[in-house]
């Protein structure tokens, strides 16, 4: 039996009449206090997943334990063990933060003066005192996400899923929440299943990243396993002369194998890695070649999932953009 | 205990909307008042047709009707607030936050009897102060709100199951057609004995027919068909539950 503070799912699948294999046959395991990261472009089944794993959406094949309980016979003892702030904060602009946090909290089945503390607690901890008792509807885009957040953990929440919680967010909202969930990990021991499309948000945030396409999972590790599964560092250097872009080549073929560069640059897949950078300064230097621009290459979590579904990350959702909200509409129709 | 929690959640925000927003507060009040003023007062002349035996006069025996109108679109506008939910996405923060989603639909349907008792009370006193008189004791008036109540459970556990299969505010004439029907094919303007033709013979079959004349019995003092009316009211808040039940579960389905 899964520990009753983890995630574990086998075969899980959903397939929305009409429409699109969304999810097909997901296997994961996320242990507790863990933060994972669930990274993948738009329509390549993140939100379905969650949508089944926090319960709003039963799946077609396939099983789920989250927090021991099964998602589909155990609803309701999931959701009392879950918090979940889900893509659009969907909020009343009729009521105000406040009052959110109030239906929230009875709906926990909390007492009076137990509302009152851990809403005042929790608005403090996102921020929002001063705007407590304004209409949502006068909010700011990060101000809901962050009243969101805080809808969510009311009930202190053993699990807690945020999906694409920093989208549209300014940076420095996207930082404060980045902020917010480590320490809900590291301080209180909270698991974080995160879906998101920033692979810089995935890379700071995640112990462990789980990368989904066309309903797949096509990798999963840490951000350091990942990466260095993909190959070497490379390292690209633009000759200021471009007329010495062959000498140049030369030169980097000393420590490794060609590859992909810009087209008036040469690059090197590194042999030895990273500690080569400074031979390659020095042999440059020696060979009295002036150099315009020189760049190490880390593998990014962009190259895991090009070297996984042979497209980049960027933009790779543009090509079959299928919204959770689309899903749906395509299962009504 | 969770679905009492969470019932008291959701009826306190959907009362707490009504009551703070005069656009959805008035509606609700002045509709009824508007049908008892227009039918009591434009029709007060059926009191003299020949075969009008109702023994308190027009204005008492339109009230009833009316009382039961506004019980049943009370309802039918919970049905709305529901539909309007799961189109704007609130309705998943419910479902998503009620460890027991059975208690939403309770919510609902304690905001719609909190909602209906304000405008029940505030047409009785207005047809108090027009003078409608009352010929019914305290027990003869409590079975009829008794069963006016039970018209708007049995509306709100209707509408809730039409708003959460279709989850879109298109729903409405879904909701409001079905029940604007069998209100008026009741004998809504006169007693059932001076209907005539295929509406004397529709209002007979129409199981308000029976509520109504029950209800326009208890406001007399003399009443009448009162184990068919409770057993038809009763039955229909019975059948809705099942029909609201299911709604939730179709809702749960399509996430």
């Amino acid at each position: 039996m899964t520990d009753r503070h983890g995630i574990e799912a086998q075969g899980l699948v959903r397939v929305f009449k009409k429409g699109p294999r969304a999810v097909d046959g997901i296997d994961l395991r996320v242990e507790p206090g863990e933060i994972y990261g669930f990274l993948g472009p738009n329509g390549a089944g993140k939100s379905t997943t969650v949508l089944m794993l926090v319960t709003l959406l039963p799946p077609t094949e396939g099983s789920a334990r989250v927090a021991g309980y099964d998602v589909v016979s155990e609803g309701p003892h999931v959701r009392a063990s879950i918090g979940a702030a889900l893509q659009e904060a969907a909020l009343d602009p009729l009521l105000t933060g406040r009052e959110h946090l109030r239906l929230q909290t009875t709906m926990h089945g909390m007492s009076a003066a137990d509302r009152k503390q851990r809403s005042g607690e929790l608005l403090e901890r996102v921020g929002l005192t001063q705007a407590a008792d304004r209409k949502v509807r006068t909010y700011s885009g990060g101000m809901k996400r962050r009243l969101d957040l805080a809808l969510a953990l009311v009930h202190s929440p053993s699990i807690l899923f945020l999906d694409e919680p920093t989208t549209g967010l300014d940076i420095q909202s996207r930082l404060a929440l980045w902020a917010e969930v480590e320490r809900l990990a590291r301080d209180e021991g909270v698991t974080v299943f995160l879906t998101t499309q920033y692979l810089e948000e995935a890379d700071a945030l995640a112990d462990r990243v789980g990368i989904i396409d066309h309903g797949k999972i096509v990798a999963e590790g840490s951000p350091a396993d990942l990466k260095a599964q993909v190959g070497r560092p490379t390292v690209e250097v633009v000759p200021a002369d471009r007329e010495e872009r062959d000498r140049a080549a030369a030169i980097l073929a000393r420590f490794g194998e060609p590859c992909g560069s810009a087209a008036e640059g040469v690059a090197v897949r590194l042999r030895s890695g990273e500690a080569d950078l400074a031979e390659i300064v020095r042999a440059l230097d020696a060979e009295n070649l002036k150099v315009e621009h020189l760049q190490l290459h880390q593998p990014s979590l962009d190259d895991v999932f090009l070297a996984k579904t042979g497209r980049s990350l960027e933009g790779a959702g543009d090509e079959e953009e299928v919204t959770p909200a689309a899903e749906l509409a395509l299962d009504r129709a | 205990m969770r679905a009492l929690a969470v019932a008291r959640g959701v009826a306190w925000r959907t009362l707490h909307n009504v009551f703070t927003n005069p656009s959805l507060l008035i509606p609700s009040l002045v509709f009824p008042l508007f049908f008892f003023v227009a039918f009591a007062g434009g029709l007060s002349q059926v009191d003299n047709v020949p075969g009008f035996d109702f023994p308190l006069g027009y204005t008492a025996f339109q009230f009833v009707f009316v009382l039961l109108q506004s019980a049943a679109f009370g309802g039918v506008f919970t049905g709305f607030g529901i539909a309007r939910d799961f189109e704007t996405g609130f309705a998943r923060r419910l479902l998503l936050a009620a460890p027991n989603r059975t208690g939403i639909v309770l919510g609902y349907g304690g905001a719609a009897l909190v909602r209906w008792l304000v405008t029940a009370a505030v047409l009785t006193i207005v047809a108090l102060l027009v003078g409608m008189t009352v010929g019914g004791d305290g027990i003869d008036l409590l079975g009829l709100y008794t069963l006016a109540l039970l018209v708007n459970i049995a509306a709100v556990l209707w509408a809730a199951g039409v708003a959460m299969r279709l989850r879109t505010m298109q729903a409405g004439p879904v909701m409001q057609m079905p029940v604007f029907l069998v209100l008026f094919f009741a004998p809504v303007y006169v007693p059932l004995s001076l209907l005539q033709g295929w509406i004397h013979g529709l209002a007979t079959v129409n199981p308000l027919t029976r509520v109504l004349e029950a209800g326009r019995g208890f406001l007399a003092g003399s009443p009448t068909e009162v184990g068919v009316a409770f057993a038809v009211a009763l039955g229909l808040a019975a059948l809705f539950s099942l029909w609201a039940l299911r709604g939730l579960r179709s809702a749960e389905a399509a996430g």
